[in-house]
């Protein structure tokens, strides 16, 4: 462990890998704090910007966005209470309530505060779990791999927020698109209506630049501005209760929020609304929440960072994405021919330590440039979107172009731009879309693997006692959530009818 | 409260992809759900995300169409863990206001969306003809003047400021070999 750590130190405290992780948290910070520009847009259309880099550089720089993005996405939601990223919506509730209130600096400040303890606690914690987990899977053969997809499945689904059945048949979408071209172990061409540029399959970057970068623009543009609430220097300071009020919310929302975080599929935003129910139905000023309480802003805010950090216990050990943004890492990984997978820890040390001390070193600059500086980058807000959208614009179509070199690319991120814009319109879930996409190839592998082992009887899968560990595990998050909806929607309607519907989530 | 516009909207999204969903039930069944053997053939994937597909599209059309009639008798609900949909339609309710900072109405808005939508598209084409840089310079332009309303100099030069760092960064940085188009300058 000492000598992974040395090791990390050594990789991350070279000039050049420092200087780009505080490029990364400098540029999350400011891609987080501009509405309609989150960490999974900011990931994607700068992807190609790393190309020339070592892949630890380039992976330390790109980490960095994402948590990053964590701190700057609360500024916005605090300050004209548009959330720059999902998992800050709930921020918006007491964070702008506070900014009215003149408190708008006590805010920001408990937030960065409360995101940087939160990220030191689920670094130590991704730091002691992640390599065992690895260690494990490992061992893991097509059947435990398939279980562990499902699993994946079950969750993206059951916590993406909103309507089941529309999770599912999106996640469902999502693997039907990573059907299309010649699918490893097969010869025939799939869905290619005779185009050879589908040949190769529907390339996830160009989908990812599509639905979160252009898809954003299209939505924000016909959504328009909200004045922003000045913070100024002197702001910054709280006071000691308030710090003492948000020292309860600061650990168990990162406990919420590693826990939730862990889990693939589950991301930042469900830990946030998560750990901000709970605080609003444990903590001894409840009756402030929604009125400008700093306990609605700490927990949040400590719950996202925690399940940033904790989405790369899966992406790093067993190579699933936690959420959105780790899928398009992971879509970074195979872009610098690295496999991420349990193999990872033992082929890459140096990446893998490298990148996750930088998470450290990061979250230390975050903290320092976000405690005096926050004011400053709220300035930034100043820029009316019509100047930043034909530049997110041109970003997105001319880096599609550079990973791949072709039009087509530049096509595909067209058509997937209006797609993601219809499905926000609708309220579509997309982070389902996105993982099915992801876990697609992967899904697939395994069952064709896991059909030869068993010579077509999948029966094979309740041999391992691993995988009927994880299958059960997957059974009780499918089926868990609906039957507690069940329970409550019925102890709700015996309290009230009226009140009953809506619930069936 | 969403539109009935909206909701029509939805309704019929899920429609298509339901009739996806079918098409590539059965497009798999063409490929293959089994091979010989007995074994897993390349089309089961597509047998089963597209039957995943049409069946919750089925279900989410249902849905829809219930709540759509139940609609109207929508109380606020207070905050808990499960009803985060009730939380995020208050969040919008609160973006949506119908004029902006700009004072542009939302049909004012649609409009330049539209607009938007059809440069991207004019652009795109454009491609091939005068290349990729001055292709999306004038997509620049287009969206500054027509769209944004900005006096012709002041984009011109913001335009060509953004571009020149793009195609630093990109074309002469990274060496990206952008498509130069029949015209072949740029």
């Amino acid at each position: 462990m000492i000598d992974n750590l040395l090791l990390g130190f050594q990789t991350a405290l070279t000039p050049e890998n420092l200087l780009w992780c505080f490029i990364g948290v400098l540029m999350g910070t400011i891609i987080g704090l501009m509405p309609g520009l989150g960490s999974t847009t900011g990931v994607a259309i700068l992807i190609p910007l790393t190309l020339t880099l070592e892949p630890v550089t380039a992976l330390i720089m790109l980490a960095g966005i994402y948590y990053g993005a964590q701190y700057g996405g609360t500024i916005t939601s605090v300050l004209i209470s548009t959330p720059g990223e999902a998992a800050s919506v709930v921020t918006t509730l007491d964070g702008y309530q506070m900014a009215r209130k003149g408190r708008a600096g006590a805010a920001l400040a408990i937030s960065a505060i409360g995101s940087f303890v939160a990220a030191i606690i689920s670094l130590a914690l991704l730091m002691a779990l992640a390599p065992p987990l690895a260690d494990l899977a490992l061992n893991f053969g097509p059947v435990e791999n398939l279980a562990i997809m499902i699993l994946g499945l079950v969750i993206v689904v059951s916590f993406a927020g909103g309507s089941m059945a529309r999770g599912l048949m999106m996640a469902a979408a999502g693997l039907l698109i990573s059907t299309v071209g010649v699918a490893t172990g097969f010869s025939d061409a799939r869905f290619t209506f005779g185009n050879i540029d589908l040949l190769g399959g529907i390339p996830f970057v160009e989908v990812m630049i599509g639905i979160f970068a252009v898809g954003e623009v299209l939505y924000q543009i016909r959504i328009g501005a909200a004045e922003p609430i000045k913070a100024r220097f002197r702001d910054m300071l709280i006071t000691k209760d308030e710090l003492k009020r948000s020292a309860g919310p600061i650990v168990r929302g990162s406990g919420i929020g590693f826990a939730l975080g862990i889990l693939p599929g589950a991301g930042s935003t469900l830990a946030s609304f998560m750990s901000y129910g709970i605080e609003k139905k444990v903590s001894k000023n409840r009756r402030l929440f929604g009125k400008g309480a700093i306990e609605g802003v700490a927990a949040p805010e400590s719950a996202n960072n925690a399940a940033a950090n904790a989405n790369f216990v899966p992406t790093l050990a067993l190579g699933i994405p936690g959420g959105g943004t780790t899928a398009v890492l992971l879509g970074a990984f195979t872009i610098y021919g690295l496999q991420p997978g349990p193999l990872l820890f033992e082929t890459q040390p140096t990446l893998v330590w490298g990148l996750l001390v930088s998470f450290f070193i990061g979250n230390v600059l975050l903290l320092i440039l976000n405690l005096p500086l926050a004011p400053v980058f709220a300035q930034m807000l100043r820029i009316p979107y019509g100047f930043l959208y034909p530049i997110i614009l041109l970003t997105s179509f001319i880096g599609a172009y550079a990973v791949s070199n072709n039009m087509f690319s530049v096509v595909l991120v067209l058509i997937f731009g209006l797609l993601g814009y219809v499905m926000k319109e609708l309220d579509m879930p997309v982070a389902p879309l996105v993982l099915g996409l992801v876990l697609g190839p992967l899904f697939e592998k395994a069952l064709v693997q896991t059909s030869a082992l068993g010579q077509g009887d999948f029966s094979i899968m309740l041999e391992s006692p691993i995988s009927v560990v994880i299958l059960a595990l997957a059974l009780l998050m499918g089926v868990g959530p609906m039957l507690l909806g069940r329970l409550r929607v019925a102890r709700r309607s015996r309290r009230s009818v009226t009140e009953s519907e809506k619930v069936d989530v | 409260m969403e539109s009935p516009r909206l909701q029509v909207a939805g309704i019929a999204f899920t429609a298509v992809l339901a009739a996806v969903g079918a098409a590539a039930v059965v497009g798999g069944l063409g490929y293959g759900a089994v091979d010989d053997a007995g074994l897993v053939g390349p089309g089961f994937m597509p047998i089963f995300a597209g039957g995943l597909m049409l069946i919750f599209a089925l279900i989410d059309i249902m849905q829809r169409v219930r709540h759509t009639v139940v609609a109207n008798r929508d109380a606020k609900l207070a905050l808990d863990t499960s009803s985060f949909e009730a939380l995020e339609h208050e969040l919008e309710d609160e973006t949506k206001l119908d004029v902006d900072i700009f004072g542009r109405s939302q049909r004012f808005r649609n409009r330049q969306l539209v607009a938007v939508i059809g440069i991207l598209v004019v652009t795109l084409l454009l491609v091939n003809v005068l290349g990729f840089i001055l292709a999306f310079g004038l997509m620049l332009v287009a969206i500054a003047v027509l769209v944004e309303r900005r006096a012709w100099l002041s984009s011109v030069i913001v335009s060509v400021v953004a571009l020149a760092a793009a195609y630093l960064i990109f074309g002469v940085f990274l060496r990206v070999p952008l498509p130069q188009g029949l015209l072949g300058i740029l």
